[in-house]
């Protein structure tokens, strides 16, 4: 029996979790989606994506009639450079977006005092946190969709099959959860929303432009010639790799580099992208792929790891979210829960007396000394010293 | 009466503040409960202790059975807690706000669209039910507030002075709204370090200093004890020497305890007798040829026993030591 009611709990709590954020996501979309505002940023968004794609169409176009190169993979260049392109702006977006919408998430109701509001109802943590999240990425996920059309316009060059682009999607959704997550975490870390927004943008800037420098720093220190690879060998022990190549982990948080990676399987030759990709991986370059035409690393030998790493990063930070906007069950690193406990050092003397003028309060203090001066010559002794001679 | 809330020995202790240091508390059903105290006495401490909001270092309470520490999400759907400063989210309505908080108590959507009606009707924000909550006043948002706390008809209610910022008209509201809410069968715990609105309103209080009950009962029953030791004051008219004169006459008189003047030439009087032996007091006092221009009882009486109760240090000055109260060293 107890263990059905064991069940019933446990299936009662996911329940409780839905609702929960079916609440926290239902008012989160209404006060989104409210007004002009989130039609005009969509249609800003579009028009946006648009313009950039007819822009980078033309200067492709006026590439190849005028580059070198048959004519018949000229409009797979396009197509391939229009992906390229799109994809990039998509990402950049994202990745603006993405923790923009969960800076303040938190900390908004923090400062504007709501979270003890939401704190004494039922709804789990948890359920706070995550529904804040799902309506953060539905929001970035809308404009995503949105610019399915456009992307699509890489059909009719030819050079990217639906695949790419779903593979390119996922990427950026994974960019899109990854990155709210970190937004949302630094939310419930610091106090004030305009903090954690900067937090939030040299987080963006650092795991993107930051890693990639250091990675190219990193291999000019080594010695190693750009981004030719330098061909281990398996007996390598994994640190001594490190003084030849730096980690390929240093940039799997930059999702420009993992589009890099899907565009690389497009590529029929040794491209520039794969060049790229080899270069961070550091594998072979000489792969053959199934068809034993392509050129250059292994299909989706890059991103699937950089979008593992990505996701259970995400999940890290959710699971700490949960924990700072909890109020009671916080993890206390900083001190055992003992040391916060009042030793009774300095109690017993004044408790006790204390608790005698608790219990006769009004004939203890007044019989005696009903006059307030007196009152407090006699009560002294029996309470807790003044703030200036306290126990230590 | 059975008790609903109780709560024993609770320490919670902040860094080096210790904001509640082994306080007791026993509330019974259906009573409008004052906890009157100066600021940082522990009043807000001990309410957020109340709603799971901060758990005790030590010590523990129970509301309707439930303990804090064990069940926290027990006690939560038998609460309702309005925390002293609270805020409102922008970008809501005053429909969307409650229907919010409805949610997330998992009440059904049938039940919720009714039950935001009753609710509005029953603070008065009938006419209200689309506007913008950032747009109603202080009392509305207040009254608003306190509407959230009963979307789930909660048993206890704990409200950490809800008057505050409120002006005469929209308490006086208040305390109208609290009666009726007693009245549909609900306890209340009310802070407050304004007594003259508590002693109206509640049916018991506990007085709190330094994180600790000093005392606790009914309103009646405290004044009763209260009137034991009263504090007169009266202005003699004459010279200082007679006034002087005045002060060490009342010294002999029976009951009176003290005698002294007070910078602004009243003399103050502690006083032991009731309201006959203060009158046969005065009248003495007109009988020994003293000029009597006023004779009273100074301040209202829970006041009085509250700083007298409190006065171990002086009465609730505007700047406290500590948000927390008292600082051990």
């Amino acid at each position: 029996m107890t263990a059905t009611m064991g069940t019933r709990r446990r299936f009662g709590a996911v329940r409780d979790v839905g609702t929960g954020m079916a609440a926290v996501g239902v008012k989160e979309l209404r006060g989104r989606m409210r007004g002009k505002r989130a039609f005009v940023i969509l249609t800003i968004h579009l028009l946006l994506v648009a313009g950039f794609a007819w822009m980078i169409e033309s200067i492709a176009e006026r590439t190849a009639a005028t580059g070198f190169g048959s004519s018949f993979s000229a409009s797979a260049e396009i197509g391939r450079a229009l992906f390229l392109a799109i994809t990039f702006l998509l990402t950049l977006i994202t990745l603006i977006l993405a923790p923009a919408s969960t800076a303040g998430a938190i900390s908004l109701e923090r400062e504007k005092q709501t979270l003890d509001l939401l704190a004494t109802t039922p709804i789990s943590s948890l359920a706070i946190v995550l529904g804040k999240l799902v309506s953060a990425l539905s929001w970035i996920l809308l404009l995503l969709l949105a610019s399915i059309p456009v992307v699509s316009l890489v059909f009719t060059f030819g050079g990217i099959a639906p695949e790419d682009v779903l593979r390119a999607y996922v990427i950026l959704f994974a960019t899109a959860f990854t990155f709210g997550a970190i937004g949302l975490f630094v939310s419930a870390l610091v106090k004030r929303t305009q903090a954690a927004t900067v937090i939030n943008l040299v987080a963006v800037i650092f795991l993107t432009a930051g890693t990639a420098f250091i990675f190219v720093f990193w291999t000019a220190m080594t010695g190693n010639s750009g981004f030719l690879p330098d061909q281990p060998t398996r007996e390598d022990n994994p640190v001594a790799t490190l003084t030849r190549h730096p980690p390929e982990a240093l940039m799997w948080f930059n999702p420009f580099l993992a589009q890099v990676d899907v565009m690389c399987g497009t590529e029929t030759g040794f491209g520039a992208s794969c060049q790229v990709v080899a270069g961070v991986t550091n594998r072979e370059v000489d792969a053959f792929d199934a068809s034993g035409q392509a050129f250059g690393p292994p299909r989706d030998s890059y991103w699937p790891r950089s979008l593992l790493a990505m996701i259970v990063t995400a999940a890290i930070l959710i699971v700490l979210s949960v924990q700072l906007v909890s109020p009671t069950r916080r993890w206390r690193l900083r001190r055992p829960r003992r040391a916060a406990v009042p030793e009774p050092a300095a109690g017993p003397a004044w408790a006790d007396a204390a608790a005698a003028v608790a219990t006769e309060p009004v004939h203890g203090a007044h019989v005696e000394h009903p006059a307030s001066t007196e009152t407090a010559s006699s009560v002294d002794p029996a309470s807790p010293p003044p703030p200036a001679g306290g126990p230590s | 009466m059975t008790s609903i809330v109780r709560a024993t020995g609770l320490v919670k202790r902040y860094d080096r503040t210790l904001a509640v240091a082994g306080l007791d508390l026993d509330v019974a059903e259906g009573e409008i409960f004052g906890l009157v105290g100066p600021n940082g006495a522990g009043k807000t401490t001990t309410l957020r202790i109340l709603s799971t909001l901060l758990v005790p270092d030590r010590g523990d309470a129970e509301i309707a059975g439930a303990s804090v520490r064990r069940n926290p999400n027990d006690v939560r759907r038998v609460l309702g807690f309005m925390p002293d400063s609270f805020g409102v989210y922008d970008d809501m309505k005053v429909w969307e706000y409650l229907d919010f908080f409805a949610r997330c108590y998992g009440i059904p959507a049938d039940r919720r669209r009714r039950m935001i009606g009753d609710l509005l009707e029953l603070v008065d924000l009938g006419p209200k039910r689309d506007v913008y909550v950032q747009g109603l006043s202080r009392g509305m948002q207040q009254r608003l507030c306190l509407a959230h706390t009963l979307v789930h008809d909660p048993l206890v209610l704990l409200l950490d002075e809800p008057a505050s910022g409120l002006d005469p008209r929209a308490r006086v509201e208040l305390r109208e709204l609290l009666r009726e809410l007693r009245s549909l069968g609900k306890t209340i715990l009310v802070s407050s370090h304004i007594l003259p609105e508590l002693e109206e309103l509640c049916t018991s209080v506990a007085i709190i200093d330094r994180g600790q009950v000093l005392a606790q009962g009914r309103v009646a029953e405290i004044e009763k004890r209260l009137r034991v030791g009263a504090v007169l004051r009266t202005r003699i008219l004459g010279e200082r020497e007679d006034v002087e004169a005045a002060r060490d006459w009342f010294v002999g008189q029976p009951d009176v305890v003290t005698s002294e003047i007070l910078p602004d030439g009243l003399i103050e009087i502690g006083f032991h007798g009731d309201d006959d032996g203060s009158a046969l007091l005065l009248a003495h006092a007109v009988g020994a040829g003293l000029r009597v221009a006023s004779f009273a009882r100074v301040a209202s009486d829970l006041e009085e026993l509250f700083l007298q109760v409190t006065s171990a240090e002086p009465p609730p000055s505007p700047a406290p030591p500590a948000p927390g109260g008292w600082v051990p060293a």
